[in-house]
């Protein structure tokens, strides 16, 4: 990954961080704001304190002021000094010239003129008129310390305090939530492809156990069926000899009809053998050109009294490609795939015959087959409306001597004997299949390009 | 302010009551203290003759202020009332008066005649300092300097209600009887 999408990404911070960011400046800024309001509140609560006092010094001195009587007034003012924020308190008469007061690290302004040129920083000078009878005889006048830089930030350092780490904390916090988020996130894709590949991995495992499953099982069976196909010959044969050996004797005989019995079961046996041979594809096939649609054509009659009056069928032959088979073992596919969908619909439906040319690059969904190759296939499907198999069972159909239907109705070879023979002429099977909706079983043959 | 006219106004100004100066400048304190204890004394509404009749300080006896009186008061006024000043003789009868001054040097029996006469009535008395005899406020000199003592409970007797403003400004004050 280039490191530009990555700086991208960084710099897009989720709104939950952005959020979180707004929340602690706006609790910075509000808590900036209720200082300042409260530092204005307390001078303004000063200032009125201070002036409350100068109207009282005011009122009480009015008559010392009247009478010039300095002594009463430095009483007056004296009873100030119990108040350590003042840093100074003076009367001035009507004329402005000060009668008493009293000063600390400040100086004393000695008129009223003077006092309010030397208003300066950190103090607050509050004058208030001393009237008798609506008219002014003097003025009071109280400067106070306003209370230090320092003091005041001490004041406010607890709350600044608290404020900045409450405003860190959610800083912090919705930090690394979204790291957090984000790493989960990153952390849940990961997972989902990991579980995509072990998903993969374990279709891929089982689809290689099934191909050795059914190798296996195919040599097995298929060398079994073998010895035993020479077998049954040899026992047929020694049958034949013995039924020559007793001639004519043996007709309208017991031992004649055991000969027949015999002869019967072998002949089954035989058959038996042929169809394990065709599933493990050991069969003698006689490959030939063929075109599907023709071949089902050429059956249709065939199918229509296989499936009975219940069942409907309906012919799309559009194939036009022609493949290289053995064409009666062919014939024996289809027929029987007629069939196993006339049992799938007991009580009647559809059943379709299709025929398609198609060219696949990759293998069609349900391919029972591995080591698809990819290119032209002419492609033969039976489709039924009937009961459908479950999952389960779907997989497991082309295993030999699978079978669902009761004992003695089947021998759970047929698909497998088609599994056999259409792998054997280079072709695949499909089975797709929905419980209640029906069955479709797709062959596809390799399209044969050396004829017309 | 260096304009020898109003030298008696800056002299006033800086040392208030201060007497150092010659014994015209107590008078001139003491004339101007008269129109001052005015606003801080209540006089009941029947000391008056009518809503539009005057204020009037009589100074009874030989003029000491030599004027300063009627500077002091002129154009002031009390409440509703223009202020003004008549000199009377010792012996007069001082009608219609609101404040009186008895000054030092007249005959103490004919001031105890007054004082005695305007016992009950609302008129504050003032006498001057040095006398045996005393008003509803009376001068002292202390320390060189004009002030005053307040007999409250004669000012009580006569219906009359200072200020506690002044009272607290006086050098001495015999209380009103608590109620």
């Amino acid at each position: 990954m280039s490191t530009a999408p990555l700086a991208g990404r960084k710099r897009n911070w989720s709104p939950m961080v952005i959020g979180a960011l707004a929340a602690a400046a706006v609790l910075l800024a509000a808590g900036v704001l209720m200082a300042v309001y409260q530092e204005q509140l307390y001078s303004a609560q000063q200032a009125k304190s201070i002036r409350e006092q100068a109207q009282i010094l005011a009122a009480s001195v009015t008559a010392a002021v009247i009478f010039n009587d300095q002594k009463a007034s430095q009483e007056y003012v004296d009873a100030l000094r119990v108040n350590p924020e003042l840093q100074a308190a003076a009367v001035y008469g009507g004329d402005g010239r000060l009668i008493a007061g009293f000063a600390r690290a400040t100086r004393l302004p000695s008129t009223m003129k003077e006092a309010s040129a030397s208003a300066g920083i950190g103090y607050i000078d509050i004058a208030v008129p001393v009237s008798q009878n609506d008219s002014q005889v003097g003025i009071v006048l109280l400067r106070a310390l306003t209370e230090p830089e320092e003091r005041r930030i001490a004041r406010y350092v607890g709350v600044i305090l608290l404020l900045t780490m409450g405003a860190l904390v959610i800083a912090v916090l919705s930090f690394s939530q979204a790291a957090l988020s984000r790493r989960a996130q990153e952390l849940s894709r990961l997972n989902a492809r990991l579980y995509e590949e072990m998903e993969e991995r374990r279709k891929t495992e089982e689809a290689l156990r099934q191909s050795h499953k059914m190798e296996a099982v195919g040599q097995l069976s298929g060398g079994i069926a073998h010895d035993f196909n020479n077998l049954i010959m040899i026992v047929k044969g020694n049958l034949r000899l013995l039924r020559r050996k007793l001639g004519t004797q043996a007709e309208n005989t017991p031992a004649g009809t055991y000969i027949e019995s015999a002869d019967e079961a072998l002949d089954r046996a035989a058959h038996l053998t042929q169809r394990i041979l065709a599933f493990s594809r050991r069969q003698p096939l006689t490959p030939q050109r063929v075109n599907l649609s023709t071949l089902a054509q050429g059956l249709t009659e065939l199918i229509r009294h296989s499936v009975g009056e219940k069942v409907d069928i309906t012919m799309r032959l559009n194939g036009t490609w022609s493949t290289l088979c053995d064409v009666n073992q062919m014939e024996n596919v289809i027929l029987n795939l007629a069939i196993n969908a006339r049992d799938a619909m007991p009580e009647g439906g559809r059943l379709v015959l299709e025929t398609r040319d198609v060219t696949l690059s990759r293998p069609p969904a349900e391919m029972e087959n591995e080591n698809f190759v990819p290119g032209d296939y002419a492609a033969l499907a039976v489709i039924d409306t009937g009961s459908g198999m479950p999952e389960e069972v779907r997989r497991r159909a082309v295993d030999p001597f699978f079978t669902t239907k009761p004992q003695g109705k089947g021998t759970g070879l047929g698909l497998s004997m088609t599994f056999g023979f259409v792998r054997q002429s280079g072709g695949y099977l499909a089975i797709e299949s929905k419980v209640g909706r029906g069955t479709t079983v797709t062959i596809l043959m390799p399209r044969d390009r050396e004829g017309p | 302010m260096k304009r020898g006219g109003p030298l008696l106004a800056v002299l006033l100004g800086l040392l208030p009551g201060s007497l150092d100066a010659a014994p015209s400048l107590e008078y001139a304190v003491k004339a101007a203290y008269l129109p001052k204890f005015i606003p801080f004394i209540t006089w009941p509404d029947n000391a008056f003759a009518g809503a539009g009749a005057p204020f009037t300080i009589c100074a009874l006896g030989e003029d000491r202020f030599a004027g300063k009186l009627d500077q002091a008061a002129a154009g002031l006024r009390a409440g509703d009332h223009a202020v003004q000043v008549r000199h009377l003789a010792a012996s007069d009868a001082a009608a219609n008066c609101q404040l009186i001054f008895l000054p030092a040097g007249s005959d103490p029996a004919s001031m105890q005649a007054t004082l005695d006469a305007m016992r009950g009535k609302p008129v504050v008395t003032v006498t001057d300092s040095g006398l045996p005899v005393h008003g509803v406020i009376s001068f002292v000199i202390e320390n060189n300097h004009v002030r005053f003592d307040i007999d409250d409970a004669l000012a009580d007797e006569d219906g009359l209600a200072i200020s506690s403003k002044l009272l607290g400004l006086a050098h001495a004050v015999r209380m009103r009887s608590q109620p």
